[in-house]
């Protein structure tokens, strides 16, 4: 694609015709620009006229081009029958506009690939009536079409003629009607447009990396005997940009460091480095396929286990007061796996990036990544842990937590808990893996134990485990018994979520009670709250929007967090489970997978008994 | 403008007969066995996908010039029909090889729409029974009104609600809703339901922030139209082209929501209704287009797209977007809807 050859300055041409206008009638002159000094342009039309909707193309019978000049005009006048004949041909749509195709090939050329730069459209609005009398055009009728006019040129190539200001057939038609032209403020501006023959040309070739948009203004006199009228146009003209810049690294860096300790888990961004390209093309759609980059390693383990991500963003810089866009290119180096915590390696990793589309040296850089693979230890702090638990307390009461050193910054780490007990017969624990946090959270699995003499003190033995690796650390935990048993009132649910109000709540246990008995907690009664009224067997752990390792053992435990059943009421359900928000009470049937939010209607009297004996 | 609309009018339907639809155009190419030989090679053909590799070989060149013929050629498909998508797959199964691959403004595969705004009007009026109270109105937030409008007719509100739960429903942290599934829902919305109903809502006018922002909530933007990144649009155009549905009704709105220097309006042979119903007709695909901010006065609507990383074709992607963003036909229709004013047309 080096050579692309002359191009249009426009993508689309427009003029307007009247029935009948006589044969002969200039319509408007097309423009071609080089890329290369010396190429002449041959414009020939496309054999058929199309409308704007789709219908059979119909042969072009009434347009003829000159070859050099590129003057589009009438060979044969467009009558009323014509104009009949090409509208039963628009299905169904009132004839507006038609369009022709002109092109700079040589034939034979395939007609359906009309494309900028080497095809350009003639759109022609077809207007059901003859030529209005000059006196009855307004001044802008005159000068310019109501379709805007805009231009394209491209940077580093040679200058040229790329706009005829006259509308040619209503001068063609008035030709008493002085006009002229003017491009304001065109001295210091690389554009020149020709007082006698209206033309308009570049000065010298463009640079877009120093100018992409200029914004000038077209002035049009009409003078009529006396009467002089100006009417201006924005006549904006786009640079169009090569690719004539290679990239860079915009602050000289080129190499970065990329550590992995805690943070092992697939996805996971390591480093970042910038490249800076002054051109815009490729565009986003082509960048994938033109900016390309290449992993110089063959280390199998490096290709396994990393890869660089891609991630191109427009920017833009300031050139002599006007903003000039340009691409930034972000690579980042991914972990493509989860890294085993015993891989200890440290490398240098290169990256090729190679900007295809530039012809010339320096369209290939090499970025550097210093990657140190450091190897994790399993390892619990040199502590013991000692917790103590209520003699009351329910099955899946949570009384701890334990975790190893710098659990809260592993991720991608596949940890597992186990707990080995070292006084027989008392296993009234359990551990169980949270996989999100990385820790053991203990709770109570056997109740009977807990009221036997022998086990007021149990010893046990924690053992944390990298499920990959095998490795594993070990420390010990001591549990003490405290508090005096009481036994459970009759007729108690299982679950705390039951239970509505306060004091039905605050005198029954339920699973995951951790003193025998469920907790309260009062919302704000501020409608939907997040913070509603509701019985929990523990305030630390539900509801709290997670239904974590131990409530997702039995629905009894934490409802509120776990259910993934029918809310009725006033609510807005949790992400995955649960209620986010409640209205008023919301209180929970396991069984039957329902939760209830409503208004407590009856609350509690204002004056009971005590109260009365008071006064 | 110098072209007087009526002049046009006259001339909308002249020599044109309603052609047939490209299901029943299929079913007569069947019967005749030259037809359904050639079309049975174009099909072939095209499932190489690449048109020029195509265009090049001769056996499928003269199935396409026999198929022009054919009444597959002129076939159209109408919106919401039974087999819209089979009917869609044969019109661009010719179209594809046979026109400009890649034109900016594609021609429609849907027939043209004949009704008026005034004809909702009129439907409108019976069921509201507010009549033209100003004082009435002008206190009013015509998309509450919309919206109680919708909960009290029985399909309305279903759809609606089924709407409204499934692009609410959120699936994880990473993942707001399942927005194919919103999609779906939407386009069932605005397909099964009248749009007496789905344009009040749609296209209310609203004189405060808090009607504008209930307008802007129509079609459940933080699941159906926003997304993480903001996509070039000539690439998100490059997507909806790829499927057959997206690709048609995007053909549609270029068709009925261009703008025309020829019409006093702005929009094709006046007709804000034909505008307004391709522009609904793009709901719930990937180029989804709604209003991108709670203004109630400044009306611009766009669909979630920018012209960042445009190269070479930022002048076309800006052209593509401001069809959208600036573009007086569609403005002038929704704002026309709000008023509860349409142009006076002569048949």
């Amino acid at each position: 694609e080096a050579a692309l050859g002359l191009y249009f300055s426009r993508d689309t041409y427009s003029e307007k015709i009247y029935i009948d206008e006589p044969v002969g009638t200039p319509l408007l002159y097309v423009h071609a620009l080089q890329d290369a000094r010396g190429e002449v342009p041959h414009f020939r039309l496309g054999q058929h006229l199309y409308s704007t909707y789709r219908s059979q193309p119909h042969r072009n019978d009434w347009f003829q081009i000159n070859e050099d000049t590129g003057l589009l005009y009438l060979n044969q006048s467009l009558d009323q029958r014509a104009f009949e004949k090409l509208s039963a041909r628009n299905g169904g749509f009132p004839l507006l506009t038609i369009y022709l195709q002109v092109f700079l090939s040589p034939r034979p050329f395939r007609e359906n690939d009309c494309h900028w730069p080497s095809c350009a459209k003639v759109m022609l609005s077809i207007i059901n009536a003859t030529m209005p009398a000059c006196s009855s055009l307004k001044p802008r009728e005159f000068c310019f079409l109501e379709t805007g006019l805009s231009f394209r040129i491209r940077e580093n190539k040679p200058p040229g003629t790329f706009h005829q200001f006259r509308l040619l057939p209503v001068q063609h038609l008035c030709p008493n009607i002085s006009i002229s032209y003017q491009l304001l403020r065109d001295e210091d501006l690389p554009f020149h447009s020709d007082k006698d023959t209206m033309e308009v040309s570049m000065r010298h070739s463009l640079d877009r990396e120093q100018k992409e948009k200029y914004e000038l203004v077209a002035k049009c006199t009409v003078r009529e005997g006396l009467r002089e009228d100006n009417v201006m146009v924005p006549f904006p003209v786009t640079v169009y940009d090569e690719d004539d810049s290679p990239p860079n690294f915009p602050t000289g860096i080129d190499t970065a460091s990329a550590v992995v300790e805690y943070k092992r888990k697939e996805g996971t961004v390591l480093a970042v480095l910038q490249v800076f390209d002054a051109d815009v093309v490729p565009s986003s759609g082509d960048i994938p396929r033109k900016y390309i980059h290449t992993m110089l390693t063959s280390d199998p383990r490096v290709i396994k286990f990393f890869r660089v991500e891609h991630s191109p963003n427009e920017t833009s810089y300031n050139s002599n007061g006007s903003r000039v866009r340009a691409m930034m290119h972000d690579y980042k180096l991914v972990l493509n796996q989860s890294i085993p915590i015993t891989e200890n390696h440290s490398f240098q990793l290169g990256v090729l990036v190679n900007d295809t589309d530039f012809q010339g040296p320096g369209g290939v850089l090499q970025l550097y990544f210093n990657v140190t693979i450091l190897p994790v230890s399993i390892r619990f702090p040199n502590i013991s842990y000692s917790f103590s638990v209520n003699r009351n307390a329910h099955r899946y009461a949570q009384i701890g937590k334990v975790c190893i050193e710098n659990c809260k910054e592993f991720h991608g780490v596949n940890i597992t808990y186990k707990l080995q007990s070292l006084s027989v017969n008392c296993t009234a624990l359990s551990i169980i893996t949270s996989p999100e946090s990385t820790t053991g959270n203990l709770f109570v699995n056997d109740t009977s134990m807990l009221q036997r003499p022998e086990c007021t003190g149990m010893k046990y033995d924690v053992f944390a485990a990298d499920k990959q690796s095998r490795k594993q650390s070990k420390t010990t935990l001591t549990i003490s018994v405290e508090g005096n048993f009481f036994p459970e009132e009759e007729g108690c649910p299982i679950s705390c979520a039951v239970n509505k109000r306060r004091l039905e709540c605050e005198e029954c246990g339920g699973l995951g009670s951790l003193m025998g008995t469920c907790q309260w907690r009062q919302g704000d009664g501020k409608g939907i709250s997040k913070n509603y009224s509701t019985c929990t067997p523990s305030l630390k752990t539900c509801p709290d929007g997670s239904c974590d390792a131990v409530e997702s053992r039995d629905l009894h435990i934490c409802p509120q967090d776990c259910i993934r059943g029918d809310i009725i009421g006033g609510h807005e359900k949790g992400e995955w489970r649960g209620i986010k928000a409640g209205y008023g009470v919301c209180n929970c049937f396991p069984e039957e997978k329902k939760c209830f939010c409503e208004p407590d209607d009856d609350k509690e009297p204002l004056c009971d008994e005590v109260c009365r004996m008071v006064i | 403008s110098l072209a007087s609309p009526s002049s046009l009018q006259g001339s909308e339907l002249h020599g044109w007969r309603p052609p047939v639809d490209c299901v029943r155009a299929n079913e007569l190419c069947a019967a005749e066995s030259n037809c359904s030989a050639r079309y049975r090679t174009l099909r072939q053909c095209l499932a190489g996908r690449d048109r020029n590799t195509m265009l090049a070989n001769k056996e499928c060149q003269a199935a396409l010039e026999v198929l022009q013929e054919s009444p597959l050629y002129d076939c159209r498909c109408k919106r919401g029909m039974k087999k819209e998508l089979q009917c869609l797959q044969i019109y661009w199964s010719i179209h594809l090889g046979l026109t400009e691959g890649e034109e900016f403004y594609e021609a429609s595969p849907y027939e043209p729409i004949t009704s008026r705004l005034s004809d909702i009007f009129r439907l409108a009026s019976i069921f509201s029974g507010t009549g033209a109270d100003p004082a009435m109105s002008a206190k009013s937030n015509h998309c509450l009104d919309a919206a109680k409008a919708c909960n009290l007719n029985e399909n309305c509100k279903r759809l609606r609600s089924a709407y409204i739960s499934t692009c609410n429903r959120e699936v994880s942290n990473s993942e707001r809703c399942n927005r194919r599934k919103c999609h779906k829902a939407l386009r069932q919305f605005f397909d099964r339901v009248p749009s007496e109903y789905t344009y009040r809502m749609l296209f209310c006018s609203c004189r405060d922030q808090a009607c504008a922002e209930r307008r802007r909530q129509t079609i459940l933007p933080s699941c159906s139209y926003e997304d993480k990144e903001k996509p070039n649009c000539l690439d998100l155009r490059n997507v909806c082209r790829t499927d057959h549905l997206c690709r048609s009704r995007l053909a549609d709105f270029h068709a009925n929501c261009r703008v025309s220097y020829q019409t006093t309006t702005s929009c094709p042979s006046d007709n804000y209704q034909a505008c307004l119903g391709s522009y609904a007709g793009m709901i719930g695909f990937d180029m989804t287009p709604n209003y991108v901010d709670s203004n109630p006065t400044s009306i611009v609507v766009s669909p979630w797209c920018s012209c960042r990383g445009s190269g070479n074709m930022e002048e076309e992607c800006e052209k593509f977007l401001k069809d959208f963003s600036e573009n007086p036909c569609l403005r002038n229709a929704i704002q026309a809807f709000g008023n509860g004013t349409d142009v006076n047309v002569s048949p």
